[in-house]
């Protein structure tokens, strides 16, 4: 060999410890993503539809509901299921093929090569992701706040039942990134987040249905209670979870006197009673769903309703126990767990390669 | 020996009862470029990938820019650019966002970035579409902005998976002027390719590949010297010079398609010495070269006579020591 090469100063640095995630990784990732994702340009036509949709809606709820007392109510949980039924349409197609599509185009391997961190793409591809949803909710406010400013709905309702929505998107959004992480086409990821939503919707609807008709059967059989313990299976339900979450909206308490019989040891009797009943508004679909849920907890499914509704003057029965964080913090781990996941799937060097994925 | 800024020892991978990788050597020195020459499926991917720490090999030591790569893949990274065969980027992103997106992910701050990119982009000559869209590049635009990407760092070792396919020959030239350049500037150049023409060009060295092990590294000025392969003679009068061919008992045969005479085999000199022959003798000769390119008839005679040592018999054109697809028409 005949001449000899400028050697390149080698590096003699001691290993550097490094951070798993930091913020300006993330941002870096995030800003991309995010500026490739506004830059499609149809997402201002679909903020648009989704707008006049929201219009319409809203205009025919309130004249629907002009006559009817409460009719803000009627408004607020009519949009606000609306608005989250669109963000569990809408999350799976934003975030279900965020790695694996990378994979497929070729552009993943020259990030995991440069000095980010797999925490760093998964949480900036995930924040890019959820942060486009947020832009359907932030459409959805002005809606929002039309019952607020009229006074059918508190504040706070509005900000706790917004927030949940925000949070159930991004759970939504990271169940898909994990998908698109460990499958390896785009196709099939969407597929799983869309199986998955269902799942939550409908998946839960139908076990606890089961579980229900399992413990009347027990029931029959033995004698035995074993009612309330099928609450936690609809617990994870995104409904259930914002319905339960929205504080209870405004209702009034009424209380009537009548003459009723009074069953006292042998002897029937019958005496005047004042009895109460919290009127809610009727359209107040998240009370309903809320108390349900509540009253399933407590073994009461089974009750008349009317009775256990009831109350004496001055003693209305307090909270029953919220069930919306158990819901919720399932669905918070759920995510938790697949974030933690496609961090996984991220690092190199790969040791496995799964069949059908391409490195780069 | 040379300082290497890339050291493989008994590298061996396999995807699931594939052996892709069985025992590969490696050695790519500081301020030359090496050329990593195989068939399709010898395994040059698969070997790239694993110096750029982005899969793990079964077995084996990695060195990259002085690092134990395998248990420092972190650092490494950060003294190596990487640039795979074929890679997508980004839609709706200028050439130059893109290479500053890159800049800031090596961690470069956002002024030292900006510099980078347009340092890159004047090497690149990438200036005029600093504004345009990427996806809107030509193919050699592309694959010039892929360079830029991946020396955005600076790295110190530069691998480079066939960056010269789908070129064409004025883009390939701009190819070679800056791995020299990165070359001269010291750092280890390794690149890829199943087309010997292309690293004629560009390589310094040659590393020759096949089945997943290596079958030995050369200068490419000392395959050239040693070549000994088949010559084209075209003449104004053929049948004048085949016979005085024939009367210095030189082995010739028509060239297909009546392009002339092919003789041979021969090295340097013997061919030196059949072309004064034939000019004293008096055949008009018009033209006389190696048959295909002169790097890959030395390749072809290297395979040869390394695998057949002397047998005697007519010179093949399939190297037995290689694999099947190692063919001439695939080297070409």
């Amino acid at each position: 060999m005949a001449d000899a090469p400028t050697k390149p100063d080698a590096p003699t640095k001691p290993t550097k410890p490094y951070r798993a995630i930091g913020l300006h990784g993330v941002l870096v990732v995030a800003r991309q993503e995010f500026r490739t994702r506004v830059r499609t340009g149809r997402w201002k036509t679909l903020l648009a539809v989704w707008f006049v949709v929201l219009a319409l809606i809203t205009g025919a709820l309130s004249l629907g509901f002009a006559d009817e007392e409460g009719w803000g109510v009627g408004v607020f949980v009519v949009l606000l299921s609306f608005v989250l039924l669109l963000t569990m349409v809408v999350s799976p197609a934003l975030a279900a093929q965020t790695i694996n599509g990378d994979r497929e185009r070729g552009t993943l391997a020259m990030l995991q090569i440069t000095r980010l961190t797999p925490a760093e793409i998964a949480a900036g591809k995930l924040l890019a992701a959820w942060g486009a949803g947020l832009a359907v909710l932030v459409v959805t406010l002005p809606f929002i706040l039309w019952p607020v400013l009229t006074g059918a709905v508190g504040v706070h309702s509005a900000v706790v039942s917004l927030v949940v929505t925000a949070l159930l998107m991004g759970v939504v959004c990271a169940i898909s990134q994990f998908f698109s992480a460990v499958v390896a086409r785009g196709v099939t990821s969407m597929l799983l987040s869309y199986l998955t939503v269902f799942a939550l919707i409908f998946g839960t609807l139908i076990l606890n249905a089961m579980a229900a008709v399992v413990s009347a059967e027990l029931f029959k059989r033995s004698g035995e209670d074993h009612g309330g313990w099928t609450w936690w299976l609809l617990a994870p339900n995104p409904f259930v979870v914002l319905a339960d979450a929205t504080p209870s909206l405004p209702h009034e308490v009424n209380c009537e006197k009548f003459e009723g019989p009074v069953y006292d040891g042998p002897e029937t009797s019958y005496a005047e009673r004042e009895v109460c009943v919290r009127v809610g508004s009727d359209l107040d679909l998240f009370g309903d769903i809320s108390e349900t849920m509540r009253e399933m907890r407590r073994g009461d499914d089974r009750d008349d309703y009317h009775e256990s509704d009831s109350f004496a003057p001055g003693e209305e029965p307090g909270n029953p126990g919220p069930i919306w964080y158990y819901g919720l913090g399932f669905d918070l781990a759920l995510a938790a767990g697949a974030f933690t996941v496609t961090v996984r799937r991220l690092r190199v060097p790969v040791e496995a390669v799964p069949r059908g994925v391409r490195i780069a | 020996m040379l300082e290497c800024g890339v050291i493989a020892r008994g590298v061996r991978r396999s995807f699931g009862d594939v052996k892709v990788l069985d025992g590969l050597d490696l050695t790519a020195p500081y301020g030359k470029v090496t050329g990593l020459v195989g068939a399709n499926g010898a395994g040059k991917t698969t070997l790239l990938l694993i110096l750029a720490t982005l899969l793990a090999p079964d077995d084996g030591e990695i060195t990259v820019a002085g690092l134990d790569a395998r248990a420092r893949p972190r650092e490494a990274r950060e003294l190596l650019g990487w640039m795979p065969d074929t890679f997508g980027v980004y839609d709706r992103l200028t050439v130059a966002e893109y290479l500053d997106f890159f800049a800031d992910a090596h961690g470069l701050r956002p002024r030292a970035g900006a510099a980078r990119t347009a340092e890159l982009l004047t090497l690149m000559g990438l200036e005029p579409w600093a504004r345009q869209p990427v996806h809107l590049l030509s193919r050699g635009q592309k694959q010039r902005l892929g360079l830029a990407r991946a020396l955005v760092h600076r790295p110190k070792v530069l691998l480079l998976d066939e960056p010269a396919s789908g070129l064409d020959p004025r883009a390939r030239i701009g190819l070679r002027d800056v791995l020299r350049g990165q070359a001269a500037e010291g750092v280890a150049v390794l690149v890829s390719s199943h087309i010997l023409a292309e690293l004629e060009e560009i390589a310094d060295r040659v590393a020759l590949v096949a089945g997943g092990r290596s079958e030995g590294e050369w200068e490419i000025g000392d395959l050239l010297t040693a070549r000994r392969g088949m010559w084209r003679l075209r003449a104004l009068d053929g049948p004048a010079a085949a016979a005085a061919l024939d009367r210095a008992d030189v082995p010739h045969q028509p060239a297909p398609g009546g392009r002339g005479l092919d003789l041979g085999p021969l090295d340097e000199p013997e061919a030196a010495d059949v072309l004064a022959g034939l000019v004293t003798a008096g055949v008009q000769v018009v033209a006389f070269g190696p048959v295909g390119g002169a790097l890959e008839s030395a390749f072809l005679s290297l395979a040869e006579t390394t695998a057949q040592p002397d047998d005697g018999g007519p010179p093949s054109r399939q190297p037995p020591a290689l694999p099947d697809g190692f063919g001439p028409r695939e080297v070409i």
